[in-house]
């Protein structure tokens, strides 16, 4: 039922939550869904904008994703103090966050399929027009016992390390469970500080050729998911540090796991097909 | 990882309805703590052997000097420009056509 009292609650309101009768959450009015839609109009306005080269494009895309950043924070900020602090998630309410996150992920996995499909359909029947052959003829292709074969290992460990930190938060070791975050944050800055290294010595272009298309495109893509998720696990770390998080409810916490154990996953897939299959 | 990750999710759902279901609640939330604790060390281990892995990889790796390439013929299909990027000549990670 949340806490009697306290410096915002009205009396209307505690009558309200005292006389109900279900385990569902009636959430209040929210503003963010409209600003939500207004940042992602300036946003789509301000990207067509700056790559034709409009006065102003680059602005309007600026302030257009800042809006959405700001929007994402307050939205997930209100939606953490409803189920923390005032304790409207019952296990029935639950049930949506978690069938919302598996729907996310399967989604994202159709969304990366799409790019093994383009990569496949081009390397398996490589074209006259670029040689005949795969790798087309003249690119540099990296090689993938170096930096790719070290991001192999990277990113399991970095698995390992969350699956520490779940069962550190189940056993109430709160300690512990931070020092595992941490440890996992650690691994997915420094997986994501070789990619970039590996991006700025790559001899090709995302301009060459299909190749350089679908590779920058699938392993581009796989790095912005590391980033999403990292940051998702700094959010983690820092409820874990404040408290947030208890052995019987961490939802949060879970959806951020099971991002993180298809992040690591997913890695295998462009190691095998486009550095491996692909690059040799 | 994602079979051990299922395999623990299934592990703390089974230990959360035995702890419901048995009459001895306290006891089982007891036991279900130390495999949790148990479940811990073991990940803290793998994590650690993990590392190690990495780093000693690393070092390897990072010994040897990067890859140099020769600079391609130019193919119709490599560098292609139609019209040039909002912000320059350049793509994002490119510093090598001037």
């Amino acid at each position: 039922m949340g806490v009697k009292g306290g410096l915002h609650t009205t009396g209307a309101k505690w009558f309200m939550i005292e006389s109900q009768r279900h385990s569902y959450h009636l959430v209040d009015p929210s503003p963010w869904p409209i600003s939500g839609s207004l940042g992602a109009l300036a946003t789509t306005v301000g990207g067509v904008m700056y790559m034709h080269s409009f006065q102003g494009g680059a602005t309007l895309l600026s302030l257009g994703l800042i809006f959405l950043l700001y929007t994402m924070f307050v939205w997930w900020r209100d939606v953490l103090r409803e189920s923390t602090l005032e304790g409207h998630h019952t296990k029935a309410v639950q049930l949506g966050p978690r069938y919302g996150s598996i729907l996310f992920i399967v989604s994202e996995v159709m969304f990366l399929f799409a790019f093994f499909w383009a990569s496949s359909h081009s390397s398996l029947a490589p074209t006259v027009e670029i040689g005949g052959i795969w790798p087309p003829k003249g690119i540099g292709v990296l090689d993938p016992w170096e930096i790719p074969l070290l991001n192999t290992p990277i990113l399991p460990s970095s698995g390992a390390a969350v699956t520490w930190a779940h069962h550190a938060i189940l056993a109430g070791k709160e300690k512990r469970a931070v020092y595992a975050l941490v440890a996992t944050v650690s691994l997915a800055l420094v997986s994501t500080g070789f990619q970039g290294m590996e991006y700025y010595q790559a001899p090709s272009t995302i301009s060459d050729s299909i190749y350089g298309s679908t590779f920058f495109l699938a392993t581009g893509f796989h790095g912005f998911h590391v980033i999403i998720g990292t940051l998702f696990l700094i959010v983690c770390g820092i409820r874990q540090y404040l408290g947030h998080l208890t052995k019987k409810h961490h939802v949060g916490f879970e959806a951020a796991a099971w991002y993180w154990h298809f992040v690591d996953v997913v890695w295998l897939f462009p190691f095998v097909s486009i550095y491996w299959w692909g690059g040799i | 990882m994602a079979s051990a990750a299922a395999r623990s999710g299934l592990r703390s759902l089974a230990a959360r309805a035995k702890a419901t279901a048995a009459p001895a609640a306290r006891r089982r939330m007891s036991s279900s703590a130390h495999d949790d604790a148990h479940e811990t060390a073991k990940w803290e281990k793998i994590t650690y052997a993990g590392i190690v892995t990495c780093t000693l990889l690393a070092a390897y790796n990072l010994s040897k000097g990067h890859p140099h390439f020769d600079e391609p013929p130019a193919y119709p299909y490599l560098h292609i420009r139609n019209k040039e990027f909002p912000w320059g000549p350049d793509g994002l990670f490119e510093n090598k056509h001037h």
